[in-house]
């Protein structure tokens, strides 16, 4: 069977032949916007940005520097120098230029470290990292309950929020290039990055370090909004699932409980409370479905319910053995459930 | 002419003459490892186990103020052995047991250098992040 790529509708044109190395190079960055680290959408990710700017503009210079003193020693002017001389350009060139270069770097970059560590504006989100799936809770200022998602964050643009991060039982990493830096998720421990986005979009999260089998399909989506918009969606997000309206979606809610779907999947608002796979109660209203595997649509859900174990090697559910009428209405099910 | 011939024990006796500059040579270096990881570790511990950092980094700043100290004192030891200021020998060449002196000056001295640059690397962080961020 043909497995999709994940995307949101963007791909890659193959490049002209006659196009260099490094053109190539370029056009395929451009491609994956959503999910670089030089396509800054927010403060943590315009430091590093402008850090590997310098860094890079900083490097070519001395490279520059460094192979033209070769080829002026070698080629132009061959032969003895003075010793004084000699003796200047290797301690100014060789000491003093890199203790300070190195110095103004670390300077530079002691000053930006602390600010992912900075605590947050009120809205803390727990992240916990399953295989292959990311676990999430909302816990606005003052709560006393979380509000339960999964494999998809949302975030106020403006603000700093503050994402504490745990893994079930192997080590995972949180990555969203375009809003910040990594961060380890350690079974047992609890550690923590705090981000602060600027521009609204949707940007491609991932799991940065190998956790099995399905590594590279742990990904998901990260929704910077307006803040008003936000305070709008959690409060939708902590509602109950919306009671299906269609035939076919209440044939399919039926499915979903019959054939134990609610063992290990919760959808608030029904008996299904299983706590083993993703909170599903507004899985219709996020972007991608099976952690950033595929997109939310209604014939990609059907795809997914029919070839799960194809699309995701060694996931815990099961490929159910479903005629193709039960597929549509179970899928009609969850991607109704907005 | 005939290849002078060594006497017994010749090395062992040259050995035993540059041996205060061997031990001296090692020092500065050795500074700057205590240093490292004494300040690696006690903030490390300090973060874990929730001790108080402003106090620990305030100590640590006055031992990195010390170590630097202790750095320039071999350093300046090391100038005055090498002697480049009077002889305007920059690589002492010569085989002669005040030659091997002078190198070994020389050799502490740059050692120094580096040590200072490695501590102050090592302290940069504890002035410019202020606890366990």
């Amino acid at each position: 069977m043909a497995v999709k790529n994940f995307g949101q509708g963007t791909r890659c044109r193959p490049s002209r032949r006659h196009i260099g190395t490094l053109v190539s190079l370029l056009s395929v960055a451009g491609c994956g916007l959503h999910q670089s680290a030089l396509n800054p959408a927010g403060r943590d990710a315009t430091s590093i940005s402008t850090l590997f700017w310098v860094m890079l503009a900083g490097a070519v210079v001395l490279w520059l520097l460094v192979n033209g003193a070769f080829f002026y020693m070698s080629r132009v002017r061959p032969g003895q120098f003075d010793q004084r001389y000699a003796r200047h350009i290797l301690i100014g060139g060789g000491i003093v230029l890199p203790v300070v270069v190195l110095t103004t770097l670390l300077v530079w970059g002691l000053s930006i470290l602390p600010d992912p560590r900075r605590p947050g504006d009120g809205l803390v989100v727990r992240i916990t990292g399953e295989q292959w799936w990311w676990r999430v809770e909302y816990w606005p200022e003052g709560a006393e309950d979380p509000i339960l998602s999964a494999n998809e964050l949302r975030l106020p643009a403006g603000e700093r929020t503050e994402i504490r991060l745990t893994s079930a039982r192997v080590i995972h990493s949180f990555w969203v290039p375009a809003l910040g830096g990594k961060m380890d998720m350690f079974p047992g421990r609890e550690t923590m990055i705090s981000l602060a986005p600027e521009k609204p979009g949707s940007y491609r999260g991932q799991c940065a370090e190998f956790c099995g089998a399905s590594h590279a399909w742990m990904a998901f989506s990260a929704v910077v909004m307006d803040p008003g918009a936000f305070d709008t969606w959690l409060a939708a997000e902590a509602a109950d699932a919306t009671p299906p309206q269609d035939e076919a979606a209440v044939r399919g809610a039926d499915l979903f409980l019959s054939e134990g779907c609610g063992a290990c999947h919760t959808i608030r608002g029904t008996d299904a409370a299983g706590l083993v796979g993703p909170d599903l109660t507004h899985v219709g209203s996020r972007q991608t479905i099976g952690a950033g595997r595929l997109p939310a649509t209604l014939d990609d859900i059907r795809l997914w319910l029919d070839h799960t174990e194809a699309l995701k090697p060694e996931v815990k559910m099961p490929t159910y053995d479903l005629s193709p009428t039960e597929l549509d209405d179970l899928a009609q099910y969850l991607e109704g459930l907005k | 002419m005939a290849e002078r011939q060594p006497t017994r024990d010749e090395d062992k006796r040259e050995f035993a003459e540059e041996q205060a500059s061997l031990f001296r040579i090692t020092l500065a270096p050795l500074v700057w490892a205590i240093h490292f990881v004494v300040c690696y570790g006690l903030v490390a511990v300090t973060c874990a186990k929730e001790w108080d950092i402003v106090a620990v980094r305030t100590g640590l700043l006055i031992f990195s103020a010390c170590a630097l100290a202790g750095i320039g004192w071999v350093g300046f030891a090391a100038w005055k052995q090498w002697n480049v200021a009077e002889t305007g020998d920059f690589v002492n060449r010569g085989g002669r047991a005040e030659d091997r002196h002078h190198f070994l000056g020389h050799a502490a001295f740059l050692l120094s250098v580096i040590s200072v640059v490695g501590v102050v690397f090592v302290s940069l962080p504890l002035i410019m992040i202020g606890g366990c961020q």
